[in-house]
């Protein structure tokens, strides 16, 4: 992974990130877009063949676009976190019942 | 989150998950198809092959044998220390194949290779590799390495890996008139059909047809299929690579290094400016 800013503006962020894919740009733009900070966030890759998507982020009422994408990532972060906990527990249960 | 394991044995996994979305489960899908390494042969010097199949194909054959992963002590060739295309023990195993048919037909099976290293050794014992006329051979060596799905589908962990909507089947028992077309159509036997009442018998098996709602004559319709957008069936099944909980876990530690990874290389980015 190698991140590029491509256009930074006061309420606009437009970045590409190289060697990546839907995987990770599916997640953060669904992130970002429960953000009410966010006015328009979306990602496209321009050609199938370089696995190199564009993200482009606007926010709304001068919110800087680099801590809301921070945050929207944090926020995956925070949702793997809980699936392991959530997945630890429930094989916890199941053991515990198939020894019962 | 909430989770609940529905189904587990030695080589697959089912679960229900509730507080969670699409992209995320759908992230995990994709790493466990695409992103977690697997041990496969890819690699194979022939050294007598005197059956009916081509070196090519035997080759072919032998690269899609699932075998038994340690993902600890295997590293994927890229990063291994030694930096060779050939490898070393830390990234590629070796395993060896010598038969031959004697005096009848033999088919040779996955059982047949010895491996340098016990623990890397095909999942199963009875995958039908050559068959062998009278006098036949083949000697082979076949080097096995750490892969990815991306790469390769025989890298692949799992056999199949797939989410849904947990379905929420509703029954109106006030307008239903107990016609039976529901419970004919269903393909899971989702719906049963018990003395004056139609019951739901397991509506996770429901695979969201809707064609039991089709075929209800009443208005409104008696039966109902919707389901959670935040709740989910996932299911996964190994090849017997890797455990299931040993996939899914991997898969996690890959999401999460790609966001680490992402938050580091964007804040060095951006103190650039
Ligand atoms: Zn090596």
């Amino acid at each position: 992974m190698n991140v590029k800013i491509l256009n930074r503006k006061e309420n606009e962020l437009k970045i590409e990130i190289e060697n990546e894919g839907h995987t990770f740009c599916n997640v953060v733009q669904k992130a970002l877009l429960k953000d009410k900070k966010v006015d328009l966030a979306g990602y496209s890759i321009p050609h199938p063949l370089t696995a190199n998507p564009v993200i482009y982020l606007r926010t709304k009422n001068k919110s800087k676009p680099e801590t809301v994408l921070r945050k929207a990532v944090a926020k995956v972060q925070k949702d793997t976190k809980s699936f392991r906990a959530a997945f630890d527990n429930a094989l916890k249960v199941y053991k515990d019942q198939a020894t019962l | 989150m909430k989770m609940e394991i529905l189904e587990r044995d030695e080589n697959s996994l089912r679960l229900r998950i509730g507080g969670t979305n699409a992209a995320f489960m759908n992230a995990l899908r994709r790493i466990i198809l695409s992103e977690v390494p697997s041990m496969a042969v890819d690699d194979v010097v022939i050294i007598e092959n005197s059956s009916t199949i081509q070196d090519e194909f035997l080759a072919h054959r032998i690269g899609l044998m699932p075998l038994k992963t340690d993902l600890d002590t295997y590293n994927l060739p890229e990063n291994c220390i030694c930096k060779s295309e050939f490898g070393c023990n830390l990234c590629r195993a070796s395993l060896i194949l010598d038969v031959e048919a004697e005096d009848h037909t033999i088919t040779v099976y996955s059982g047949e290779f010895k491996s340098e290293n016990p623990a890397t050794i095909p999942v199963s014992g009875k995958i039908p590799i050559v068959k062998l006329a009278p006098e036949q051979k083949v000697r082979l060596e076949a080097y096995a390495r750490l892969g990815k799905g991306e790469d390769h589908a025989r890298w692949q962990p799992v056999s199949m890996c797939a989410y849904k909507f947990r379905p929420i089947v509703k029954v109106d028992s006030k307008h239903c008139d107990l016609c039976g077309a529901c419970v004919e159509i269903c393909p899971k036997n989702v719906l049963l059909k018990a003395g004056n009442k139609v019951e739901i018998k397991n509506s996770d098996n429901c695979t969201l047809c809707q064609d039991c709602m089709d075929i209800c004559k009443k208005t409104p319709k008696a039966v109902e299929v919707v389901w959670d957008e935040n709740s989910f069936i996932f299911s996964l099944e190994s090849t017997g690579a890797l455990s299931p909980e040993r996939i899914l876990s991997e898969a996690l530690n890959i999401l999460d290094g790609k966001l680490k990874d992402f938050l580091e290389q964007f804040a060095g980015k951006e103190n650039e400016k």
